[in-house]
C-alpha cells in the first residue's frame, strides 16, 4: 500500500495538475458564490471539458470544482443570509449576524479555515482509512439507513433552539411539505390537488431559500437605517487567538461530518445541522448563537466539508456514487477510460491515491486562493442597505429561477419566505423543518425497501438477518436518553 | 364592415404566412434547446453533454442543454410538450420514460400525439447478474429456484418503471414467474445491494459489469447478439420478443408538429453526426455504443414499446 501511496502522490505534483486544480476552484467559488447555481450544474456544464484533458488533470480540475462551489456557497450566506447551497443553509445562522456586526471578514475567513481543515483532515483520514470505510459504507443497507435517518430527525428536532414540542412540530411540517408530489416508490400523487406543477414535488432550494432569505429581507427592511458610515465596514481579520477558540468546535464538526459523510445517503446538509447543533449544545453561553457567533460559522462549515472525504469511498472502492457530484466525477473517470471499482483499485491503485492525493492539493490551494479573494467578497458589505436589499431579493428570485426554470418554484419561494418571517417572528426555529422535509423521503423510501425485503415478517427479518441495525437502534436509543437527562439537568432547581 | 373583415382577414392571412415563412426560411436561426427530462451526472446527461459538444457543427447552432428532472421524467417531457413546435426545443430522453410513464401515470401530454422521432442515437442492453458466490450458476437455475418459490428471491432494480425493472420483469414475466421486486435509488445503490447481498439478482450495464471484476457473475444478456462467451441471450434461453423493449434507447424527439423542413434538417444533422471522429471517440470512451437508428425507422419500435408496456403494466398492477 505504501509504495502505491508514495507513487500517487508523485503522480499529481506536476504544475499542470496544480493549475488545473486552481482554475476549478476560482470557478467554483464564483458558481458557487451564485446563489441558484449549484456546484453539480457547474460541474455537469464544465464536464466535457474534463474528457479533453489527462485524467490526472481533468479529474482534479473537476475536483476543483466541486470544493471551490462549496466554499463558494458559503460567501453570499454570510453576507447576505442567501444560502447558495443546501450544504450553507447552517451558516446562515451566524454569519449574516456576523456581517452586520461589522465581522464580515472574520466570519468569511473562518468559514474558509474550518472548510479547509476539515476538508483536508477528512480526506487524509479516508487516504489512511479506505479499506474500512468502504466496509461500514457496504453495511448500511435500508433498514440501517432508516434507522440512522430516524435517529437524525429526532435527534435535530430535540436540539434546535427553543422547547423540543415546537422542534417536533416543525419536524413534521417539514416531513409533510415533503409528501407533496408523486410518491418515491410507486409514484402516486400525493397532496397535488390534481396540479400538474406540484407533481414534481417542493424541491429544497426554493424552500431554503424562501426560510432564510426571505425573512432576512423582510427584518432588513423592517430595521432602522442607521445612519453611520464606518470607514472599514468589512472589519478586522479573524485572529490567532479567536481562530484557536473555535479548535474544539472544528475538530468536533470533522468527526461528525467524516462520520455522516461514510453513511452513504445522508450528506452534507445534514452534517452541516448536526456540526452547528453539536457546537450550541457544547457551548459554555448558547444564547450567543444566532447573534453572530464564530463558532455558529465554524461548526457547519468545518462539518459539510468533511463529509467530501469519506464519500468518494464508496465510488472508488465500489464503482457505486453516492450522490450527484461523485456521479459527474464517475463520468469523467469513465470518459478517460477508467472504470472505479475493485478491478481498477487491484490493478491501478496508485491512480486512485493520486486522486484522492489531488482533493488534499485542491483543499491547499483553496486556502491560498480562499484568502486572495475574501478582501474582494467582503467589500459586498459596504454597498449601502437602499441597493443591498433589493439586489439581495434580485438573487434570492433569479437563483430559485434559473435553477430548473420552473415558475412553481417562486410561488413556493414567496410562500415559504412569508412563512419563514411568521416562524422567526413567533420564535420558532426552521431547522427541524428543512431536515424533516430532505430526510422523509430517503426515509420513506429505506422503510419501503426494508418491508420488500423482509417479505411480511419486519421483526424476523431485522433480528435475524440485520444485526447491525439492533446495534445501532440500541445505541440510538441510549444517545437519545442521554440528549433528555442533559436537557432536563440544569433545568432542575438546586438542592441546598 | 366588409371592409374592415376583409382587412383584418388579410392582415391575419399575411402575419400567418410571414410566420410560416420565417420558421421555414432557415431554420436553424438561432440556438436549440436540448431539455434532458432526468438529473445532472447520469449516464443520459453524459450522453447529452457529448451530444450537445458535437451536434453544433452539423446543426450550425449551439446546442444548449436544460436539465428538468422530476416526477419519473414527466417534469421535463411535458415542458417539451408545451413548448412551440418549431424545432427549437428537443427531448433527449429514453423509451422507459417515453412510453411507458403512459401506462402508469396521468399525463398532461400524450407521448405519441406530442412527439416523433428524430433519432435513436444508441441503446444500453443490460445483463442479468447475481454474485460470483451465488448459488445460481446458470439462468436456467435460476429460473428455476425463481419458479418454485417465486416470493424468496429479490430482485433489486433501480426504481419503478425503470431501466432495470422492467426488462427484468419482462423477463421474469416471459419466464412465467415474478420475484420479488426491490426498488433502489438508482443502478449504483441496486449495484450495492446486490454486492452487500441485500438481494439475490440484479441487472447492470456492461461497462458496469466490467468494473466490478471478479464480484458479479452474468447469467443472460437481454440482446440480440451475447455480450459474454457462454452466457446466452433473451432468445437462446427461451425468452421471446424481448428485443426491442427490454433494452435501453436512448432517443431524440420534438415536437410532432414541428415543420417538416425543420424535422428534416434535425434528422440529418444526426445522421451527419455520426461520421465524428470525436463524436465516436467520446462515446466509446463513455462505454457506449453508436448504434444509430434514423428517426421514421424508429418510429414502429416505440408503437411497438407502447403496447410491451401497456401489457406488462396491466399484468403487474393485475387490471
Amino acid at each position: 500500500m505504501w509504495a502505491e501511496l508514495f507513487s500517487g502522490l508523485e503522480m499529481v505534483l506536476r504544475p499542470d495538475t496544480v493549475a488545473m486544480t486552481a482554475a476549478g476552484l476560482l470557478l467554483g467559488i464564483a458558481v458557487g458564490s451564485l446563489p441558484g447555481f449549484t456546484t453539480v450544474m457547474a460541474m455537469a456544464v464544465l464536464l466535457p471539458i474534463s474528457f479533453f484533458l489527462d485524467p490526472l488533470v481533468g479529474i482534479p480540475f473537476l475536483i476543483g470544482v466541486y470544493k471551490g462551489g462549496i466554499y463558494g456557497g458559503s460567501i453570499p450566506a454570510i453576507l447576505i443570509g442567501v444560502p447558495g447551497t443546501g450544504a450553507s443553509v447552517a451558516t446562515t445562522y451566524d454569519g449574516p449576524a456576523l456581517a452586520r456586526k461589522g465581522k464580515s471578514k472574520k466570519a468569511l475567513e473562518m468559514a474558509l479555515y474550518a472548510s479547509v481543515f476539515g476538508d483536508t483532515a477528512s480526506s487524509l483520514l479516508t487516504i489512511l482509512m479506505i479499506g474500512p470505510i468502504a466496509l461500514v459504507a457496504m453495511r448500511i443497507g435500508p433498514p440501517e439507513l432508516a434507522v440512522v435517518l430516524a435517529a437524525a430527525m429526532a435527534i435535530i428536532a430535540v436540539t434546535a433552539s427553543g422547547p423540543a414540542r415546537k422542534g417536533i412540530l416543525m419536524l413534521g411540517l417539514g416531513c409533510f411539505v415533503a409528501l407533496v408530489g408523486q410518491d418515491p416508490v410507486h409514484g402516486v400523487n400525493r397532496f397535488t390537488f390534481d396540479l400538474f406543477a406540484l407533481q414534481a414535488g417542493i424541491d429544497l432550494l426554493p424552500l431554503i431559500i424562501g426560510l432564510f432569505a426571505i425573512p432576512e429581507i423582510l427584518l432588513a427592511v423592517e430595521g432602522k437605517p442607521k445612519a453611520t458610515p464606518v470607514a472599514r465596514p468589512e472589519g478586522e481579520s479573524l485572529t490567532m487567538a479567536e481562530l484557536r477558540a473555535s479548535g474544539r468546535t472544528i475538530l468536533r464538526s470533522t468527526a461528525i461530518g467524516a462520520g455522516i459523510g461514510a453513511i452513504p445517503g445522508v450528506g452534507q446538509v445534514v452534517a452541516a445541522f448536526m456540526g452547528y447543533a453539536a457546537a450550541r449544545r457544547a457551548a459554555r453561553d448558547p444564547s450567543t448563537f444566532g447573534h453572530g457567533d464564530l463558532d455558529g460559522v465554524a461548526a457547519p462549515e468545518a462539518a459539510n466539508n468533511a463529509v467530501n472525504g469519506p464519500t468518494m469511498v464508496p465510488l472508488l472502492t465500489l464503482g457505486i456514487p453516492g450522490d450527484n457530484v461523485t456521479a459527474i466525477l464517475l463520468g469523467a473517470f469513465v470518459a478517460q477510460g477508467l472504470r472505479p471499482g475493485p478491478q481498477l483499485f487491484a490493478t491501478d491503485a496508485a491512480t486512485i491515491y493520486a486522486l484522492l492525493f489531488s482533493m488534499v492539493i485542491a483543499c491547499i490551494l483553496l486556502l491560498v486562493l480562499g484568502r486572495l479573494t475574501i478582501p474582494l467578497f467582503a467589500k459586498v458589505v459596504a454597498i449601502p442597505r437602499a441597493y443591498m436589499v433589493p439586489l439581495t431579493l434580485v438573487f434570492a428570485v433569479a437563483g430559485t429561477y434559473v435553477y430548473r426554470s420552473n415558475p412553481m418554484d417562486l410561488v413556493v419561494l414567496m410562500g415559504f419566505g412569508l412563512f419563514g418571517y411568521a416562524a422567526r417572528k413567533m420564535a420558532f426555529d426552521v431547522t427541524p423543518m428543512v431536515m424533516g422535509f430532505l430526510l422523509i423521503g430517503p426515509f420513506e423510501y429505506a422503510v419501503s425497501q426494508t418491508l420488500s425485503l423482509s417479505r411480511g415478517d419486519l421483526v424476523g427479518y431485522v433480528v435475524a438477518e440485520r444485526p447491525v441495525t439492533l446495534i445501532l437502534l440500541a445505541l440510538i436509543a441510549a444517545g437519545l436518553a442521554f440528549i433528555a437527562l442533559r436537557r432536563r439537568g440544569p433545568r432542575t432547581p438546586v438542592q441546598t | 364592415m366588409p371592409f374592415k373583415t376583409f382587412a383584418k382577414g388579410l392582415a391575419a392571412g399575411l402575419l400567418a404566412a410571414v410566420a410560416a415563412t420565417a420558421a421555414l426560411a432557415d431554420y436553424p436561426e438561432k440556438p436549440v434547446t436540448m431539455i434532458i427530462p432526468l438529473g445532472a451526472g447520469g449516464s443520459h446527461d453524459l450522453n447529452a453533454r457529448v451530444i450537445a459538444s458535437v451536434l453544433p457543427t452539423y446543426l450550425g447552432q449551439p446546442v444548449i442543454v436544460q436539465l428538468m428532472p422530476g416526477s419519473a421524467g414527466q417534469i421535463g417531457t411535458s415542458a417539451a410538450a408545451e413548448a412551440p413546435a418549431d424545432g427549437y426545443t428537443i427531448l433527449f430522453t429514453q423509451n422507459f420514460i417515453d412510453q411507458l410513464q403512459q401506462h402508469v401515470a396521468e399525463l398532461p401530454y400524450d407521448p405519441n400525439e406530442a412527439f416523433v422521432a428524430v433519432a435513436r442515437t444508441n441503446f444500453a442492453a443490460p445483463s442479468v447478474i447475481v454474485r460470483s458466490d451465488s448459488e445460481f450458476a446458470t439462468m436456467d437455475a435460476l429460473l428455476a429456484s425463481a419458479k418454485a418459490d417465486p416470493g424468496a428471491m429479490t430482485f433489486g432494480h433501480s426504481g419503478n418503471w425503470g431501466a432495470f425493472m422492467v426488462p427484468g420483469a419482462m423477463m421474469f414475466n416471459a419466464a412465467g414467474t415474478m420475484p420479488t421486486l426491490v426498488p433502489h435509488k438508482g443502478g449504483g445503490p441496486a449495484m450495492q445491494a446486490l454486492l452487500a447481498g441485500d438481494v439475490d439478482v440484479s441487472l447492470a450495464f456492461d461497462s458496469v459489469i466490467a468494473s466490478q471484476g471478479d464480484a458479479v457473475r452474468p447469467l443472460l444478456t437481454l440482446d440480440r447478439e451475447a455480450h459474454y462467451e457462454g452466457v446466452p441471450t433473451a432468445a437462446e434461453a427461451g425468452l421471446e420478443g424481448l428485443e426491442d423493449t427490454s433494452i435501453m434507447h436512448r432517443v431524440v424527439l420534438v415536437h410532432r408538429d414541428t415543420p417538416p423542413e425543420a424535422l428534416d434538417k434535425l434528422r440529418a444533422a444526426f445522421v451527419a453526426m455520426q461520421e465524428d471522429k470525436t463524436y465516436q471517440k467520446l462515446l466509446s470512451s463513455l462505454g457506449e455504443n453508436a448504434a444509430f437508428m434514423g428517426g421514421a425507422e424508429y418510429e414502429p419500435v416505440r408503437a411497438a414499446q407502447g403496447e410491451a408496456y401497456g401489457t406488462l403494466v396491466r399484468t403487474l398492477t393485475g387490471q
